[in-house]
């Protein structure tokens, strides 16, 4: 057992953390919280760090170089991932893209591919989005109806998609379609599909937050082009599970560092108000700040596995679950302990600076129900790893 | 990086196990419970001595082998819910190992060898054991005072006993200590109140004995905090068993999503638990600074995920889980008890807190 970072591990921590110092002019919760800034606005600020982090050679870690990509290990991607979100660096706004779409070109595309789109994704001059869930097809992905007809040498899109993060903003969108109806898996490919064209209508779509960072698709015809098809024909649904897979140790250090500035943020407005010496609310804060650093264990222990190379066993599942719960419990419990003041959005009058309270209490719904909902994650937990059975 | 043991702790691990699998199931637990005024095997310490075990905790140079492998055998023994006081004997050979002098050195001695049972003494309030000043007095060569919640204490042959002027160790007189015996949650303890006037030594002085015992509270918690997670461990495979094999309603009941995510929720306090657990062992061994805030980290996780998960086994055994016959009440007695020595919750959040970076801001 050994825990520690190598050496080269904590000089490519420092060099990260003096990267940022040098590169990121303010917490990205200063934007937040600025009232001048619109939607847009925060867009353009997310960009252009992108492109940052990209002249630095900090995206598509794991990737080759000859795609852009640093040939980092797992353990330096959570690093920088970690470092970028003690920092409180903004969010790039090509997630999507560069977590799912890149590996799955890399892997499965072709070199015309590669070359047409990587580098526009890394340099964020086209976002992407991604087309997985439709209304009717949420954790049951594979029930999905939105197809793709022949046309020619082409295809034509007609269905919908739902919660496609940053679609508002998206050029490309990646989607799973059906090709075959016959065919429950292999008859799902994985297109890539421009937005601006007849045929493709994008409507943002308000979330409870009151923002519209998530969109809703519909495709009426859309042209998507035989050479834009990842993988072969009625390859999409494996393309995309292996895919979901490959992030697995990027995040495991990031989760508990952003949850600890919050935390951070909670403990200083408690002490401010000489909260933090009354008995019952040191007790609350402790169990909280307990549950992070063993959140923080359990991503040391799945990225130590990572290393090693054992091949990923029940860890993401349970770090899912857990980190996914624990923020809703964390900002539960903050609004309470904060008083009137934990319903203040950051862009508010009167509001503290440092935690967006009422927005993160809000977007920490969020979490337990993307990338595999809790109860997804729970009966994978149950079939997978405890082997009970199954019925019928 | 590396979570796994390496291949000396996997050995440890699996030798560790067959020995308890073959010399001291869950049923020999039961017997030890049922049958005896001791609470322990006194001829299977004698075999822990023997094959190394007690030192486990020493110091390196002195025959010790670190806090991962202290983790691996503690998990070990919580899961056949190892009856006696092998954790409070592992911590007080630990304690006679850092203190010097004739006396503590031969206590030190036997003890390793399994041959005599020697425990701290340190509780004196029954509504808080938690770490705390020492009120009764070492004077003289005399200790007088009463303690309470001794673990073991009526059969011990001596025990270091806290006081305001240090530590002290006093022998068990001829006619045995005036002791009371206490009847507890967990069938399987056997703690006693004494009330001293006896004949002692002192073995360390008041700053010294206060880092001693504070060491006893980091190490017990750890060691507490492994215990749990072999007995959470073990809960979590009885109720996988279980569920799988009793049928209601014409299927398996462990088909039932309502209990296979019962089932998950245990699986994931079970390895988080894990995850903290061995965390705080190694900073023990590797990382100082840490130690001793991730110890009451595990501690506080282990006894809330304790609870959680051996309630639950006795909820998804129904009406036999609620039974003698039937296992897991042992499990959850074991970890009530656990939660509330080597330091409580409340103690250990505070302590969490007090060592935390993010309060020093």
């Amino acid at each position: 057992m050994d825990l520690q970072f190598s050496e080269d591990q904590i000089q490519f921590q420092q060099e990260v953390r003096d990267w940022i110092a040098d590169h990121l002019e303010r917490p990205f919760g200063q934007d937040i919280a600025n009232p001048a800034h619109d939607a847009d606005a925060l867009v353009e600020i997310r960009r252009t760090w992108q492109r940052k982090l990209n002249d630095a050679g900090y995206l598509g870690m794991r990737w080759e170089k000859q795609w852009g990509g640093r040939g980092a290990t797992e353990v330096e991607e959570a690093i920088l991932n970690a470092e970028l979100n003690r920092a409180d660096a903004p969010k790039i706004p090509n997630t999507l893209g560069i977590s799912l779409l890149g590996p799955a070109l890399i892997h499965h595309g072709s070199e015309e591919q590669r070359k047409r789109f990587i580098p526009k994704m890394l340099s964020a001059d086209e976002i992407w989005c991604q087309g997985f869930s439709e209304p009717g097809a949420g954790s049951d992905l594979a029930s999905l109806r939105c197809r793709a007809e022949p046309d020619g040498d082409d295809f034509r899109i007609f269905g919908q998609k739902v919660w496609t993060t940053f679609g508002p903003w998206a050029d490309w969108i990646f989607v799973l379609a059906r090709t075959d109806p016959e065919d429950r898996y292999g008859g799902i490919s994985f297109f890539l599909v421009p937005i601006e064209q007849e045929g493709v209508e994008m409507r943002p779509l308000k979330q409870i937050t009151g923002e519209s960072e998530f969109g809703e698709v519909f495709f009426d015809g859309a042209l998507a082009r035989r050479e834009h098809i990842v993988g072969k024909l009625g390859e999409g649904w494996r393309i995309a599970m292996t895919v979901l897979g490959y992030e697995r140790g990027a995040s495991t250090l990031a989760g508990p560092a952003e949850y600890e500035l919050q935390l951070k943020g909670l403990i200083g407005a408690l002490a401010e108000r000489g909260d933090l010496e009354r008995p019952e609310i040191r007790e609350e804060v402790g169990r909280l700040l307990i549950d992070n650093e063993v959140m923080r264990s359990n991503g040391l222990r799945t990225l130590a596995n990572i290393a090693s190379g054992n091949a990923p066993g029940p860890e993401s599942s349970i770090e899912k679950i857990f980190w996914s719960e624990y923020h809703q419990r964390m900002t539960d419990s903050a609004l309470d302990l904060l008083g009137p003041q934990g319903q203040l959005l950051a862009r508010s009058n009167d509001a503290r600076p440092e935690v967006d309270w009422a927005y993160q209490y809000l977007w920490s719904r969020a979490g337990t129900i993307y990338s595999g909902s809790s109860e997804i994650q729970r009966n994978i937990i149950a079939k997978r790893v405890l082997r009970m059975p199954t019925t019928r | 990086m590396q979570f796994d043991l390496n291949e000396d702790q996997a050995l440890l691990r699996t030798s560790t196990r067959e020995l308890l699998e073959n010399e001291a199931a869950l049923a020999d637990t039961r017997a030890v419970m049922e049958e005896t005024s001791e609470g322990y095997a006194k001829a299977m310490h004698g075999q822990l001595g023997e094959l190394g075990y007690t030192g486990l905790l020493l110091p390196e140079e002195a025959g010790g082998m670190g806090a991962i492998a202290f983790a691996i055998v503690m998990a070990e023994m919580g899961r056949v819910a190892f009856p006696g006081p092998f954790l409070d004997l592992a911590l007080a050979i630990r304690t006679l190992a850092d203190c010097t002098g004739e006396v503590a050195e031969s206590w030190l001695q036997k003890a390793i060898s399994g041959e005599s049972l020697v425990v701290l003494a340190r509780t004196e309030d029954l509504t808080n054991a938690d770490p705390a000043r020492a009120a009764i007095h070492f004077d003289r060569g005399r200790i007088s005072g009463s303690k309470v919640f001794v673990p073991f204490g009526a059969h011990a042959d001596a025990l270091l006993v806290s006081t305001a002027e240090g530590l002290a160790l006093a022998t068990r007189p001829g006619s045995g200590w005036n002791a009371r015996e206490l009847q507890t949650l967990d069938h399987a303890q056997r703690f006693v109140s004494i009330d001293f006037d006896d004949e002692a030594e002192l073995i360390a002085d008041a700053p010294a004995g206060a880092d001693l015992l504070a060491q006893t509270t980091r190490l017990g918690a750890l060691g507490a905090s492994a215990q749990m997670l072999g007995l959470m461990e073990r809960a979590l495979e009885i109720s996988v068993e279980y569920t799988s094999e009793r049928e209601a309603f014409g299927a398996p009941i462990g088909s039932f999503q309502t209990l296979q995510h019962r089932c998950a929720d245990m699986l994931i306090q079970t390895e988080s638990t894990r995850s903290a657990t061995f965390r705080a062992a190694w900073a023990e061994d590797h990382s100082p600074v840490e130690a001793e805030y991730l110890a009451s980290v595990a501690k506080v996780w282990a006894g809330s995920a304790g609870r959680f998960v051996c309630g639950q086994a006795i909820q998804l055994l129904g009406g036999v889980g609620f039974t003698w016959e039937y296992d897991p009440h042992i499990f959850l007695k074991r970890i009530k008890t656990l939660e509330q020595f080597h330091g409580s919750a409340r103690w250990h959040i505070e302590n969490a807190l007090q060592h935390s970076p993010l309060m020093e801001s």
